[in-house]
């Protein structure tokens, strides 16, 4: 019969040395593979390395004329971004009451958690491609693709926020005689609003860094402006591209933390 | 059967609101949690359920509400316009328009906490109010109106404008009431509407519900057999999924002993604790 050995400390230590040493191993060997897969060349680097700083010197000063060119398409970009996620986030509370197992029955909730997995296994920019080549280029394939990107993240979100509801308080407004869709309003919404109105704000975010990334592939906006200089050699204008983009994005990101603070102390009641 | 006889009869069967028949549910294992309840319940009665944790107590008021449904045997329930519902078999619209006239006040309230406490009290009217104006407009004036009304009569009117989950427990518990009351139900279910409350705001609690019995029906399920005998006027006792006793509100020491057996000195503890110095 085997004898149970009794707990000691040491054990304890050498036993997670043991275990955190070889997940360690483990990941360092995994990463070693895949650099040689991927043909990392640290000498490559090195011989690069001044030849990048020697680009720097092409992109300075940045070309201040062109930054009245470019507030259209930094427009642009926002409106794309904005477009995207009102449009997208109201397709995600439909999708995320559907994707809820506390309001949807079984069928439809895995029908949409299906949907819901497959959309996000697409990139944005895979569907934009693909939009591009039915509609053409412009913005408009720029905001179906960013929209579709928001349902499948925000979908999930909103269903994962619905599903954290106490029960309870929904069977309660059932127990008045409420219909299905007056337990949503009064009783889901009211409670998953300050969640769905944060995760809105952060992809409005996210937007926004996509859709410089998009319009460089179709969608227009600044995107397009940062491809188009460096396509045509024109670095410096590249440059009020790249600070325009910056300014976009940090201004975004503090909005967005912003609010989402406020809404976080508030849904704290 | 002669005519009289057939009045006289309908007549007792519409007296009762509430007409449990030998309900029984067991859960999915086939183990028997309710094993044949039978009561039924008449205008002007406030009738405490009482027994030890596991006798069945909350799985009945959710079978009077028709939340959950029993395994087998009836609740027959009669509604303002006397009409008799098997709310056992009713479904959809006949479950929704039974349901409108059943108000529950839960153990743990319940409420939408991000919602005003007037906005918590309309909801009790949800059922009856016109569909697409309830996700379009909304309550009206006339409506908040009322609801104030009704917080008022339970001191509460001065919340009405915070959110529910910013609120005490007895304070919650009020709001729970009027919205219950502002529901307009033909019966009440109280699942331990004392539950959590110190002594002062329970026994406040209960001469709320007292006077509403006479207008309404109210069971309520409780762990305080001192209040209990106090303010209802019938008590029923649940073991072990069986009601062991259905008679007046005077239980004597030996019939509690009975019922809750070592549990009854974890109750009067937990009293004496509650109880202010």
């Amino acid at each position: 019969m085997k004898q149970d050995t009794p707990w000691t400390y040491s054990g304890y230590r050498r036993r997670q040395t043991l275990r955190i040493w070889t997940i360690a191993l483990v990941i360092g060997f995994c990463a070693y593979w895949a650099g040689v897969s991927c043909k990392v060349d640290v000498d490559a680097l090195r011989t690069g390395l001044p030849k990048g700083i020697d680009f720097l010197g092409y992109l300075f000063p940045p070309d201040w004329t062109a930054f009245a060119d470019m507030a259209m398409p930094a427009l642009e970009t926002i409106l794309l971004a904005f477009l995207a996620t009102i449009f997208g986030a109201f397709l995600s509370l439909f999708f995320g009451l559907a994707a809820a197992s506390n309001i949807a029955p079984r069928w439809l909730r895995n029908l949409s958690r299906f949907l819901l997995a497959t959309e996000r296994s697409l990139p944005e920019i895979v569907i934009l491609l693909l939009l591009i080549s039915a509609l053409g280029l412009g913005p408009f394939p720029g905001v179906i693709a960013m929209a579709f990107g928001c349902i499948g993240m925000l979908g999930r979100l909103f269903s994962d926020a619905i599903e954290e509801i106490n029960p309870a308080t929904l069977e309660s407004i059932e127990s008045v005689g409420a219909r299905r869709w007056q337990v949503i309003t009064y009783g889901v919404l009211p409670q998953v609003l300050p969640s769905l109105l944060a995760n809105t704000i952060f992809r409005f975010e996210v937007n926004i860094r996509l859709s410089v990334l998009l319009g460089a592939v179709g969608a227009g906006g600044i995107g397009f402006q940062l491809y188009y200089s460096f396509q045509t050699l024109q670095y410096q204008r590249a440059t009020t591209a790249i600070l325009i983009t910056l300014l976009l994005v940090f201004v975004s990101e503090r909005l967005s933390d912003y609010v989402r603070k406020k809404l976080t102390l508030d849904a704290r009641l | 059967m002669g005519a009289n006889t057939a009045r006289l009869l309908s007549f007792q069967i519409l007296a009762r609101m509430i007409d449990v028949r030998q309900i029984t549910k067991s859960t999915k294992e086939g183990v028997p949690i309710l094993k044949g309840i039978s009561f039924t319940v008449t205008k002007g009665e406030f009738v405490g359920i009482l027994g030890p944790s596991g006798a069945g107590k909350t799985l009945t008021m959710r079978c009077l509400n028709g939340l959950t449904r029993p395994t087998s045997g009836e609740v027959l329930f009669t509604d303002h316009e006397h009409n008799l519902v098997n709310l056992t078999h009713a479904r959809g619209r006949e479950l929704r328009k039974a349901r409108r006239q059943i108000g529950v006040i839960f153990q743990g309230f319940n409420l939408v906490k991000r919602l005003s406490a007037i906005d918590n009290v309309m909801i009790g009217q949800l059922g009856r109010i016109n569909l697409l104006r309830s996700l379009v407009y909304g309550f009206t004036d006339d409506e908040a109106r009322q609801a104030l009304a009704v917080l008022e009569h339970l001191n509460v009117a001065h919340l009405a404008h915070r959110p529910v989950g910013s609120l005490s427990g007895g304070e919650q518990q009020r709001v729970a009431i009027a919205r219950a009351i502002y529901q307009q139900p033909a019966v009440m279910l109280a699942d331990e509407p004392i539950a959590n409350l110190d002594p002062t705001n329970a026994r406040k609690i209960m001469q709320i519900l007292t006077p509403l019995a006479k207008e309404m029906p109210i069971i309520g399920v409780f762990h305080q057999p001192d209040l209990v005998m106090e303010f209802c006027t019938r008590i029923i006792a649940l073991k072990e999924g069986v009601v062991v006793r259905d008679g007046d509100s005077k239980m004597t020491r030996s019939e509690l002993v009975d019922l809750y057996g070592a549990e009854l000195s974890e109750i009067e503890a937990s009293q004496r604790i509650l109880q202010p110095a």
